[in-house]
């Protein structure tokens, strides 16, 4: 039943890809990007700047036609099947929880469509939006999500800790900042093992202050390690506003410290990140060591759950520490809307095509809600498995 | 002079970091390297930097990294030392004993947390005389612990934790050179079964690592006063099962269950046993001797007056057996 939900997936990947009858010839998309606001660094730390790192659009200009409308696909499904989540759980019965990611999905593909297949990722508790990008199967994530047998983890796992290890997935994992300690350290085993992948660890702007960073970050840094960190600033530590509780405005300032290279991105801008992380994934294939991208954007929905949103409707609205204002001006630099126009103006995109993907991904989505809603639930008794590889343990209670 | 504990267990390491070219060794500063007669080992100089690799004082690092190393299949060792056994802990409690089962089983930490460990030393005090913080591993899920007493028994730990695909728990205490010589070529010694040290009809003593040699010293004095003692070594505290089953099966002899720990009376690993023994075998005798709930303290005078010693064992085992 899993093989069957990614053949779906695959096919619904293909198909989107046929859809191109004649070929886009290559660009140079530097004027467009500047005529509509994309694909540019806020700022680069001290580092940055002495290793004369090329800054703006050396690599959004071999982007091929196809990669770019995978990356609109991409952005797309995490926000439909995200959106889909939260229309379930309104409904009621939803067996289970979900942070969403609604709002930065930006950041996600603009990160994984600059790695490799073999490539690893180590993911958070806010971490769907990276799977997807990854290559997650949308059934088997839902499947996943609502605990059922067949899900991504059996059941076992759950929201927080979905993963599908032959893509590379280290984990989304519930512990914040961890998923920095365990990506350095998947780093430290890729040199061991002497290959040229490279880790990226997503975190939050909750996630560096913890020392689980700093020993990444050290680590990392002194074995110059192929190690990316990308850090999500969100503005928003569950309810606790970023700038409360750092004194730093620019979290990636804290990549000097360590002797890494630090880099601030508009996070809503899919093109001005994958630019980052491409660069950063290069030079750490090349042995260049490891590279911090903070990404700048806003999370549409409550930390957890679904409080102040409604079915049909985007974002959370009324929540009190944050303003319903707020979140509006940040929905209004949405970054699926805004690629699509600069796809369409640069004629990667028809107004038809984009329509024709939008709805190609709807089906997907509501497919993968139909699976999941089929799949079986799991044995009670499983629970006393896999604790360690082999047998089960006692239940103790006769 | 048979070979030390340091000796067998990097003795043991070196074989599989042979056998297996990518095992990695983490560690602070307690070099991988030592000597034993005409023989040496020195890691670092035959596997080189990445596979032998000192780091900043930075436990975090030397698990977390080891950890993260290992989920993509690169095995790895984390050695930290004493005083700092528990800074770890959070990633031993969330992630190395949960993970696999949080992912349906598709995540394995094929790592071991090498953890140094005190034992009571008189002038160290408090931070660097504490005991029994195995017992803190012991209770998580997902985690096995194995507490050698002597070097041949770490040398097969050592081996059986480093080829484990679970996370494996070692914890190393100071032990003076005893028990059988330790073999040049590679054994293992199976994770999860305890080891009757002393056949015996009377009373049932339970105890390992350090506490191993005062109990085997009241053996021998029990013995003397006539009263014969089955001295059981644990060597594994988790998964407890199959250890459990010797120690049942003893005590269903014995009728008596006396257990001496290093570690502090409340929630000593030896209190679990108890229970165990009390849940499955009625109308038992029970005593558990233990470092009281206080700090260790410095001076000679106090540390010794508090912890267990061969002349507390002989007293307790002869009140139970004599009433």
């Amino acid at each position: 039943m899993n093989g069957q939900g990614r053949d779906n997936e695959n096919k619904a990947a293909l198909s989107i890809g046929a859809k191109d009858p004649k070929a886009i010839p290559r660009r140079t998309f530097i004027q467009g990007l500047s005529a509509i606001g994309m694909g540019s660094i806020f700022f680069s730390t001290g580092l940055a700047k002495e290793a004369k790192a090329q800054s703006v659009s050396t690599y959004i200009d071999s982007l091929s036609t196809k990669q770019l409308r995978t990356m609109y696909t991409e952005m797309l499904k995490i926000r439909l099947w995200e959106t889909k989540i939260k229309d379930l759980a309104l409904k009621g019965g939803f067996r289970g929880v979900a942070h969403l990611y609604v709002g930065e999905e930006a950041i996600a593909v603009g990160v994984c469509s600059a790695l490799r297949r073999d490539d690893y990722i180590a993911s958070t508790h806010r971490g769907h939006g990276h799977l997807i990008a990854k290559g997650g199967d949308l059934n088997l994530m839902l499947a996943e999500i609502t605990h059922k047998a067949t899900g991504y983890c059996k059941g076992y796992g759950g929201s927080l800790h979905i993963t599908d290890m032959a893509l590379g997935i280290l984990g989304m994992n519930g512990i914040v900042g961890a998923a920095h300690l365990f990506g350095a350290g998947a780093a430290y085993g890729i040199k061991v093992k002497g290959t040229d992948q490279v880790v990226v660890s997503f975190g939050g702007d909750g996630s560096i202050q913890g020392s689980f960073f700093t020993s990444a970050a050290n680590s990392a840094a002194t074995y110059k390690l192929p190690w990316i960190s990308i850090i999500e600033n969100n503005q928003f530590q569950i309810w606790v506003r970023c700038s409360d509780v750092y004194a730093v405005r620019d979290l990636a300032r804290r990549a000097d410290g360590y002797g890494i290279e630090g880099r601030v991105v508009d996070g809503n801008d899919v093109l001005a990140v994958y630019d980052a992380a491409k660069y950063a994934v290069e030079k750490a294939r090349a042995g260049g060591g490891p590279t911090v991208i903070e990404c700048k954007t806003y999370r549409w929905y409550d930390h957890y759950g679904f409080r102040g949103s409604k079915i049909g409707r985007d974002g959370a609205f009324g929540l009190g520490y944050r303003s319903d204002r707020e979140l509006r001006e940040w929905m209004a630099k949405d970054p699926i809307p805004r690629f699509r126009r600069f796809l369409v103006n640069e004629k990667v995109l028809t107004e038809e095509l984009a329509d024709e993907i939008v709805a190609e991904v709807t089906k997907a989505v509501e497919d993968a809600a139909a699976f999941a809603k089929a799949q079986p639930v799991p044995k009670p008794e499983d629970g006393l498995s896999n604790v360690f590889a082999e047998g089960a343990v006692p239940l103790h209670k006769n | 002079m048979p070979k030390s504990m340091s000796y067998a267990i990097l003795e043991a390491i070196q074989g599989e970091m042979r056998r297996d070219k990518l095992l990695t060794l983490l560690y602070e500063y307690q070099q991988p390297a030592t000597r034993w007669a005409n023989r040496s080992i020195d890691l670092e100089k035959e596997f080189g930097r990445w596979r032998a690799r000192f780091s900043a004082i930075d436990e975090n690092w030397i698990v977390g990294g080891a950890l993260g190393m290992s989920m993509i299949g690169v095995r790895a060792i984390a050695h930290i030392p004493s005083m700092t056994t528990l800074i770890p802990y959070e990633l031993m409690f969330n992630h190395a004993g949960k993970l696999r089962h949080m992912t349906g089983g598709q995540a394995a930490f094929p790592m071991v947390l090498w953890a140094d460990m005190q034992g009571r030393s008189p002038f160290q005090a408090g931070q660097h005389a504490d005991a029994g913080l195995e017992s803190c591993y012991a209770r998580l899920a997902g985690l096995k612990v194995v507490i050698p007493s002597n070097p041949y028994d770490a040398k097969g730990l050592m081996i059986s934790a480093i080829r484990d695909v679970d996370p494996v728990v070692f914890c190393q205490y100071p032990v003076p050179t005893s028990g059988p010589d330790v073999p040049d070529e590679p054994y293992t010694i199976p994770i999860g079964q305890a080891v009757v040290r002393t056949q015996g009809k009377d009373i049932t003593i339970v105890g390992y690592a350090r506490q191993t040699l005062e109990i085997a010293k009241a053996v021998e004095q029990l013995k003397q006063r006539g009263i014969s003692a089955e001295f059981i070594d644990p060597r594994t505290l988790a998964p407890l099962e199959q250890v459990m089953v010797t120690i049942i099966k003893s005590v269903k002899k014995t009728g008596k269950l006396l257990t001496s720990d290093d570690g502090s009376y409340s929630f000593c690993n030896c209190t679990e046993i108890i229970a165990r023994v009390a849940e499955a075998v009625p109308g038992v005798t029970f005593k558990r001797l233990a470092f009281p709930d206080a700090p260790p303290p410095g001076a000679p005078e106090m540390i010794n007056y508090m912890r267990v010693s061969a002349t507390d064992i002989v007293a307790a085992a002869e009140k139970m057996v004599r009433g």
